[in-house]
């Protein structure tokens, strides 16, 4: 790299800005989370009131915190990694100005819509269709910006952590726009275009890959950016992280229809998706295996690193997701799983464990580079990763033990073929595991609270010293 | 199902334009899917795509070079 390239101003505010709100929206969107899941065990909590019915709260927290928080954590990494990996500034400060507002603005019209009852009842895609048109538009803002960045890149080559980036992107846009096709008859009520077992595929075409481009291939960007930064090593094999790439771009799409077993949909369909289920937790796995191995020779890192910490556990709760996803959805574990709690435990351990610890593991990173300074409190650091540990382990056990019981409650019948058990005494039998849900998601959520306490004194500790907009921070 | 022969068998007169798009994506697809893993796994590769690894640490080697 040339000197001059070293005077290369980046635009570093806006990934504060995305930082900031990212901690934010972990806050609110778990606290939002614990309360359903409160609901749940004490239902008079809804007070009687709609605009609180678990059924309004349940998709807030999902938008919440997959959208407002993972969204503006993927804008803030993505923004970040692609001008240090490129060697220059973003190609639009005005349009990453408007993605940024832009994307705060769905998040406040979610926040008012969906307690309002505004839904289009798809998971992950209830928001209405103006509000998918602005979704549409502001992403292809970020999308359009990161690609033509990549385009006016100093370096030859396009590191692997932006592939991850673009195939997110791309494979969103064309989700959610295809996804999103209805037929408005109101400003906030519309009909999808799909019918029948169609609409079903489609949506879950969707719901899948939300799970497997934005939450799972956006966030492996974050991964292999973050994981070498932290570390101070490069990744363990850049060929591995290449084939780990196109393998997730191959095989994703292909899963969703393992989410519409015994339905309408044909047997061949469930069980196609079902075996490239099973065939993905090898490249998933290399992945996993990849960003750990990084550490090979220096494991003594996360003896005293906390940051590190949150990166490599993340990629064992990843690994320990993408082995348990595809078991279920095998036909015979899924008759059993499908419909239960085991489902909501599977995607918190993906969520809370690989999607927030990844997260936070980046963000605390980002902090101590963008404020150029150390992290208020490490002791806090420390908590915080104590705290989401042992409150994912206490939401999963007890969604694990909860699912399974609900299930053999649900299949078990006497002698002369009746059920044994009515739906609402299952639904009695699960009130200790829903306390122990509120209780693992509660502590979780105080660790995001401390999460914002140390990030909030930090960049107070830093107000006084200037801002290093203009020159490269020193990883 | 008395065999693979069986099991295998395709009513192709009844495939719709639909169905033969698929088919054919499908194909297109698997061969990519073959060519890139032999590039990745090819040796005479290996150390092209493995130099590409030090990315994000290139800003910085240059950076304290320039400091001394």
């Amino acid at each position: 790299m040339a000197s001059t390239d070293l005077e290369q101003k980046y635009n570093f505010e806006i990934v504060r800005w995305f930082s900031v709100a990212s901690v934010i929206y972990l806050v609110v969107g778990t606290f939002v989370g614990a309360y359903a899941a409160a609901e749940l065990a004490w239902p008079a909590l809804n007070f009687d009131s709609p605009y609180l019915s678990f059924g309004r709260i349940r998709p807030l927290h999902t938008n919440a915190v997959i959208f407002a928080f993972g969204g503006c954590v993927l804008m803030a990494t993505a923004f970040y990694s692609v001008q240090r990996t490129c060697g220059v500034r973003l190609w639009s400060d005005k349009m990453a100005w408007f993605t940024f507002w832009g994307w705060n603005l769905i998040i406040v019209l979610a926040v008012i819509t969906l307690p309002l009852g505004f839904t289009q009842g798809k998971e992950y895609a209830e928001l209405e269709w103006p509000i998918d048109i602005l979704i549409a538009i502001v992403w292809i803002s970020y999308t359009f910006n990161f690609i033509m960045t990549i385009a006016t890149r100093k370096s030859s080559h396009i590191y692997v952590s932006n592939w991850f980036f673009l195939g997110m992107m791309v494979m969103i846009t064309y989700l959610h726009v295809v996804n999103s096709l209805a037929i408005p008859v109101e400003l906030f009520k519309s009909y999808s275009i799909f019918s029948s077992v169609q609409d079903a595929m489609i949506q879950w075409w969707w719901g899948h890959n939300a799970v497997g481009f934005y939450l799972t291939a956006g966030f492996l960007g974050i991964m292999y950016y973050f994981v070498p930064k932290q570390a101070d090593r490069p990744i363990f094999s850049y060929r591995l992280s290449v084939l780990h790439f196109w393998s997730l771009m191959f095989g994703y799409v292909w899963l969703g229809s393992h989410h519409l077993h015994y339905t309408a949909l044909p047997d061949w369909a469930g069980s196609l998706g079902a075996a490239i289920s099973i065939a993905m937790i090898v490249p998933s796995w290399g992945g996993a295996v990849n960003g750990m191995l990084t550490l090979s020779g220096a494991w003594d890192k996360l003896r005293t690193d906390y940051v590190l910490r949150f990166l490599i556990i993340s990629l064992a709760f990843y690994a320990m997701s993408t082995f348990e996803g595809p078991i279920m959805s095998i036909r015979v574990v899924n008759a059993l799983s499908h419909y239960t709690d085991w489902t909501i435990g599977h995607v918190h351990s993906g969520a809370l464990g690989w999607v927030g610890m990844v997260a936070a593991g980046a963000l605390y990173h980002l902090v101590t580079r963008l404020w150029k300074t150390e992290m208020y409190s490490v002791k806090l650091v420390n908590m915080h990763f104590w705290m989401a540990t042992i409150g994912i382990v206490i939401y999963i056990v007890a969604m694990w033990i909860s699912g399974i019981m609900q299930a053999l409650m649900w299949r078990d019948y006497d002698e002369f073929g009746a059920l044994t058990y009515t739906f609402a005494e299952s639904v009695a039998a699960m009130h200790p595991y829903y306390v122990m849900r509120f209780v693992g998601g509660f502590i979780y959520s105080l660790g995001g609270l401390v999460m914002l306490y140390n990030v909030i004194m930090t960049i107070r500790q830093a107000g006084t010293e200037p801002r290093i907009s203009a020159e490269p921070v020193k990883a | 199902m008395n065999s693979i022969k069986e099991y295998f068998q395709t009513d192709w007169a009844s495939m719709t334009l639909h169905d033969w798009l698929g088919l054919g994506i499908t194909i297109v697809v698997f061969i990519v899917m073959i060519a890139i893993y032999s590039y990745i796994f090819h040796p005479a590769n290996k150390k092209r795509l493995e130099a590409m690894r030090n990315i994000p640490f290139d800003e910085d080697r240059v950076n304290t070079e320039d400091k001394k």
